[in-house]
């Protein structure tokens, strides 16, 4: 009886729920990210457990001078910022587009959010068939409009493997960026617009001076979360070009990966990762500082 | 006023222009892949392609569901070759169906119990966790899938589908936990409340009060976190070492291993891997939109 009156309480019904929470997470979580930190400071071969040692900074030494380091995180800069640049402009462009009443729009939403839920490996594999130089349908079109003259090797120079990465990326998740806009346009004031059309302004102007200023906060932090995940992107990258030609398209989570799967050094990896949540940590200090961390509990 | 509605219907036609447009041009690598598939052999390399195939054929399809080997080459050589990764797919589908719907149903579970239990009643911490749980979730997958794969070895998981359940669990469990949370804070106590008072326990109150209006919140979290364990290729990558217990994901990309790829057998394979998500996408569409609006989404 005594038992019973225990499970029924209801502070033991709360604790009860939350247990299996608590468990998981200590052991799925809290625990690989602790020892993937504790791994960034030891030397480790999976194939050699006997030769475990404590190498100090060692690893971050390596990465630090290892110029592949530099390049790949190079490479991954450039890849973030310009997957960024398209994703927003497309996004805000499209969600303009689809916030419209029109007969039909239903269909057309979902076929432009529909890439978002393609797996990664498909669209790679699409991408390699229609960006193939001999007999890809891209530069066969290119071709016959004479666009250009002779086929673009897409996936092979260090420049075309970037553009495409960047395309795939783009194409992927700008529907996350319209489905953020298109929310926070549905909650714009009808009277905005019907005042600056009052006051003579035009569609660009109205987009300009009432749009805009009402999108700066979802853009925001739409692009601070989006400037994150892009960075530390791995299957996007790797799928497509394997971070190849050469190294051209390494960025630090395909540099982390290979260091570990390939060449067997998981310290160097892990102190890879940990340099990579360093930065994530400064990027989301700087979106709780622009976002604010206690608004959400106001408006709620 | 006739000028004017002959202006909007000019406007209306060119809106549907730039929509088709735009539509065709971003759904064209899908349509190119599907119309590829359905392609015979001799058409898929043609000059010029065709986009809609001159004989359609199923064969590719046949040949993934049917597990025939070597389909694509004939000759002495064939047997020698070993197996290819056509006999595999049926069985790389199952897989992935396995655990997709594994880690989506501890997911879902534990999390909509947690987010009640952190939305109803107080103590310590009941505030923090969501937020930590929201920064565990921005925590990239590559950081931890070698910890997690030195702690499967050591519980000899690996090479088993219950690995990859839990390697999944990790990536949704976090989301999961930070959605249903705020879904379960906007669900209002009152009807809870009239139904203790009438003498219904937590549990009773828990199964056929608070489940029922929850249900948006579950579909949302459930979509995503299929969604998350179904593209997964870096997990499969790292945990399975067998042909047998490979997903899909991993397991398509072998179709390029060797000298010869078959494009048609590819993106057939592409197609399939592609529908039950797609399916699930139209269904539940606007719970996912929905979803969407609770937080941000992990891309």
């Amino acid at each position: 009886m005594s038992r019973f009156s225990f499970l029924s309480s209801d502070r033991a019904v709360g604790l009860i729920f939350i247990a299996p929470f608590v468990v998981m997470a200590l052991v799925f979580m809290v625990y690989p990210i602790a020892e993937a930190v504790r791994m960034a400071f030891f030397s480790y071969n999976p194939l050699r457990p006997d030769l475990i040692t404590y190498v100090g900074l060692a690893n971050f030494e390596f990465i630090f001078s290892d110029p592949l380091f530099w390049s790949s995180f190079t490479q991954g800069t450039i890849w973030t910022l310009l997957s960024i640049l398209f994703q927003t402009v497309f996004g805000v462009g499209i969600a303009l587009l689809l916030h419209r009443k029109l007969f039909g729009m239903a269909i057309f939403r979902g076929m432009l959010l529909f890439p978002y839920i393609v797996p990664t490996v498909v669209i790679a594999l699409i991408w390699r068939w229609i960006f193939n130089p001999e007999i890809g349908v891209v530069n066969y079109g290119l071709l016959s409009i004479g666009l250009i003259n002779e086929p673009i090797y897409w996936l092979s120079t260090p420049t075309m493997a970037m553009a495409s990465t960047i395309m795939l990326n783009v194409w992927k998740y700008t529907p996350f960026v319209v489905i953020c806009v298109l929310a926070r346009l549905q909650a714009v004031p009808l009277e905005l617009y019907d005042a600056a059309k009052v006051d003579g302004a035009g569609a660009f102007r109205r987009f300009i001076d009432v749009t805009l200023p009402q999108l700066r906060e979802v853009l925001i932090v739409v692009i601070v979360f989006r400037t994150i995940w892009t960075f530390n992107k791995f299957e996007e990258i790797y799928l497509l070009t394997k971070g190849g030609p050469g190294t051209s398209t390494f960025n630090l989570a395909v540099y982390s990966f290979e260091q570990s799967m390939a060449s067997l050094r998981l310290g160097v990896g892990a102190a890879t990762g940990v340099v990579m949540m360093i930065m994530l940590m400064i990027g989301s200090i700087v979106y709780l500082r622009v976002a604010g961390f206690g608004t959400e509990e106001k408006s709620t | 006023m006739t000028r004017y509605t002959l202006w909007s219907a000019t406007k209306k036609a060119a809106l549907y222009l730039l929509l088709c447009t735009v539509t065709v041009a971003v759904c064209f690598p899908l349509i190119w892949a599907l119309s590829t598939s359905l392609k015979p052999k001799s058409e898929i390399f043609a000059t010029p392609p065709t986009l809609i195939p001159h004989s359609t054929t199923f064969e590719n399809y046949e040949a993934l569901l049917s597990g025939r080997q070597q389909y694509y080459q004939t000759g002495e050589k064939s047997q020698a070759a070993g197996p290819t990764p056509a006999q595999f797919f049926t069985r790389w589908f199952v897989n992935s169906v396995i655990v997709t719907s594994g880690s989506t149903l501890i997911s879902i579970v534990v999390s909509t119990l947690a987010a009640y239990s952190l939305t109803r009643f107080r103590y310590w911490g009941r505030n923090m966790i969501p937020y930590f749980s929201l920064l565990g979730y921005m925590v990239p997958s590559i950081i931890f899938v070698f910890p997690l794969f030195l702690m499967m070895v050591r519980l000899e998981l690996t090479d088993n589908l219950l690995s990859l359940v839990f390697g999944y669990v990790c990536i949704t469990l976090p989301f999961c936990m930070w959605l249903m949370w705020a879904f379960m804070r906007s669900i209002p106590i009152e009807i809870e409340e009239a139904a203790l008072i009438d003498g219904a326990s937590r549990y009773q109150v828990f199964a056929n009060v608070v489940l029922p209006t929850a249900m948006p919140g579950i579909i949302a979290a459930s979509i995503f976190s299929m969604i998350v364990s179904w593209n997964d290729y870096l997990f499969g990558r790292v945990f399975i070492n067998s042909l047998d217990n490979l997903t899909l994901t991993v397991g398509v990309m072998l179709f390029f291993e060797g000298t010869h790829v078959d494009w048609g057998l590819l993106m057939a394979a592409s197609v399939l891997m592609t529908v039950p998500m797609a399916v699930l996408f139209m269904a539940l569409q606007r719970h996912l939109v929905a979803g969407f609006g609770a937080g941000a989404v992990k891309g």
